[in-house]
């Protein structure tokens, strides 16, 4: 199927924004939906596609189609998106390179553009490359300490659809407070939290999350150019080999001088299985946490940011 | 000041004297009988709920417990009533096992229970048994049908609680890294049976504080001392 008409675009988190906006439509990640939400899907493994896929076949998130990032990313979303499919509501499926590939990536993105109606308005590339400019400024205010983790993940989660609105987002773009003095500095790696108030408890036991590893990827990919955004998409960590977004991360730890590392993990999540690998590799004391349905921050979990936080405490 | 473990079943208190009392966890409040809220440093599960100066996690509290018996101790292996606690000293991390109950003192009650007796009898059962009974479930409740089927072939109830201790120490075995110097602590850790079993699944000797109960409660008193 091909969308004419301004339509709402669901996307099932990274697909470049610029190109749904260059072709007249909404982006809405059905993910950012998911921590507040109730739904409780009776047949799941990750709460976070099967939870989308219940509201989008439940009508109680409205989209006009779906794009699902299949390849390079998350078989559970394959799957789910294709029970949407078959529930009724248009579905494209996106798939990034393995090997960075730039070609495959421009035709990936080609094809999207056909799904999305094919007029491209290369304008909206550069309108979103200047939010993504303010954002850029934001997340170093926060790895300066001078916005809090919290305000700034609200900020970053949000850029991988840029709320469906360029204008009235980029007004959003302001951050709350300036927060005060964190006792640590934490990186939170993995896929984000499934819990609406994670960074709020984190920061309650005195961790300033200085780094959001997921959310980051929306703000820094981009381009001007389908050419430029290819090249720049091609790199999206997540959807490459562990061994290049190790890094990739290991820069970003260093950069952000943290004291710690947080490592989210998702039940039923196969990035589960790079738990081993990252806690080798990276030189900081690690905390793993599994989540599982979404909601606030249960106490298990709780209990563990606390023992964590203190244990940096002792650290020598 | 006092410290004081509040967990699951049982309430633990440490004194500055050098004395400890233990009580059921709804008893608690016989513990601290005329001292000041600003005189506990509280830890456990409910730390958060009874009156305290200070609170800190069980995991920081079994650190500083730890090492009053043992001041090289490299892993605290914790096994509570609800949880298993893994506490890699030597470079600061910790694992937590609180999904499944079949590595924590909860299915040890569960199987007591099942089996008519009292937990206390498990450990002398265990020394009693010929031939551990082969239970090969890694999940508690299939772990018990497994005990019965075992218990129709003709296996004695002491067999049958061998063979549960052996698949107990199993599972919290693979939890244990590498190391030299590893002390068990929890109130489960006074069951010999369970110990014996640990100690042969992962072929050494591991350390033992007199009251592995009481550690955690003796490891708040001695945090609050160390940082007042
Ligand atoms: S948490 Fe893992 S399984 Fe779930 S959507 Fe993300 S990548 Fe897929």
């Amino acid at each position: 199927m091909i969308l004419t008409s301004m339509s709402t675009v669901g996307i099932t988190a990274l697909v470049p924004p610029e190109l749904i906006f260059a072709c007249g439509h909404m982006p809405l990640d059905v993910n950012n939906h998911v921590p507040s939400s109730a739904e409780h899907p009776v047949s799941k493994l990750c709460a976070w596609t099967a939870t989308w896929r219940e509201m989008l076949l439940q009508k109680r998130l409205q989209v006009d189609s779906l794009v699902v990032v299949a390849g390079g990313d998350c078989h559970n979303a394959l799957a789910d998106g294709q029970r949407v499919a078959l529930g009724g509501i248009p579905a494209h499926f996106f798939f990034y390179p393995f090997d960075g590939d730039t070609d495959y990536m421009e035709a990936q993105m080609q094809r999207l553009v056909l799904h999305l109606g094919g007029e491209v308005d290369k304008a909206k590339f550069r309108e979103v490359g200047l939010a993504k400019e303010l954002g850029m400024r934001l997340e170093q205010m926060r790895i300066e300490g001078r916005i809090s983790g919290a305000d700034a993940f609200r900020i970053l989660i949000s850029f991988s659809d840029l709320c469906g609105d360029i204008p009235a987002f980029m007004e959003q773009l302001v951050p709350e407070k300036r927060h005060e003095e964190a006792k640590f500095r934490v990186g939170l790696i993995g896929v984000p939290p499934i819990y609406k108030d994670f960074h709020e408890v984190a920061e309650s036991f005195g961790m300033h999350i200085a780094y959001d590893e997921l959310p980051y990827e929306f703000l820094r990919l981009g381009g001007n150019s389908m050419a430029e955004l290819a090249k720049s998409y091609a790199g999206y960590t997540f959807a490459r080999s562990l061994g290049y977004r190790l890094d990739f991360l290991e820069r970003e730890l260093a950069r952000r001088r943290v004291d710690g590392v947080i490592h989210y993990t998702q039940f039923a999540c196969h990035h589960l299985l790079e738990d081993d690998v990252l806690r080798r590799r990276l030189d900081y004391p690690v905390l793993t946490v599994q989540g599982d349905m979404p909601g606030s921050t249960p106490e298990q979990v709780k209990l563990r940011l606390e023992a964590f936080s203190e244990m940096l405490g002792r650290a020598p | 000041m006092i410290g004081l473990d509040v967990g699951s079943t049982t309430a633990k208190a440490a004194y500055p004297e050098g004395k400890f009392r233990i009580v059921e966890s709804r008893n608690w409040r016989e513990l601290t009988d005329g001292i000041a809220p600003c005189d506990i440093v509280s830890t456990g599960y409910f730390r958060k709920s009874v009156p305290h100066k200070l609170a800190i996690t069980e995991i920081t509290a079994a650190a500083f417990g730890a090492r009053e018996y043992f001041p090289d101790a490299e892993v605290i292996v914790d096994i509570g009533g609800q949880d298993t606690k893994v506490i890699d000293l030597r470079n600061n991390t910790f694992l937590l096992n609180d999904k499944c109950s079949a590595g924590t003192g909860a299915f040890l009650e569960f199987t007591a229970k099942y089996l008519g007796i009292q937990v206390s009898e498990l450990g002398d059962l265990h020394m009693r048994a010929k031939k551990a009974a082969q239970l090969n479930s890694t999940c508690g409740v299939f772990a018990i049908s497994e005990m019965i089927s075992r218990m129709v072939e003709g296996a004695s109830v002491e067999d049958v609680v061998a063979g549960m201790h052996y698949s107990f120490a199993r599972r919290v075995a693979k939890l244990i890294p590498e190391a030299d110097r590893i002390v068990l602590i929890g109130g489960t850790v006074k069951n010999r049976g369970l110990t014996a079993a640990l100690e042969e699944v992962a072929g050494k000797r591991f350390l033992i504080p007199p009251a592995p109960q009481t550690v955690n409660a003796l490891g708040a008193l001695r945090y609050s001392e160390e940082r007042p």
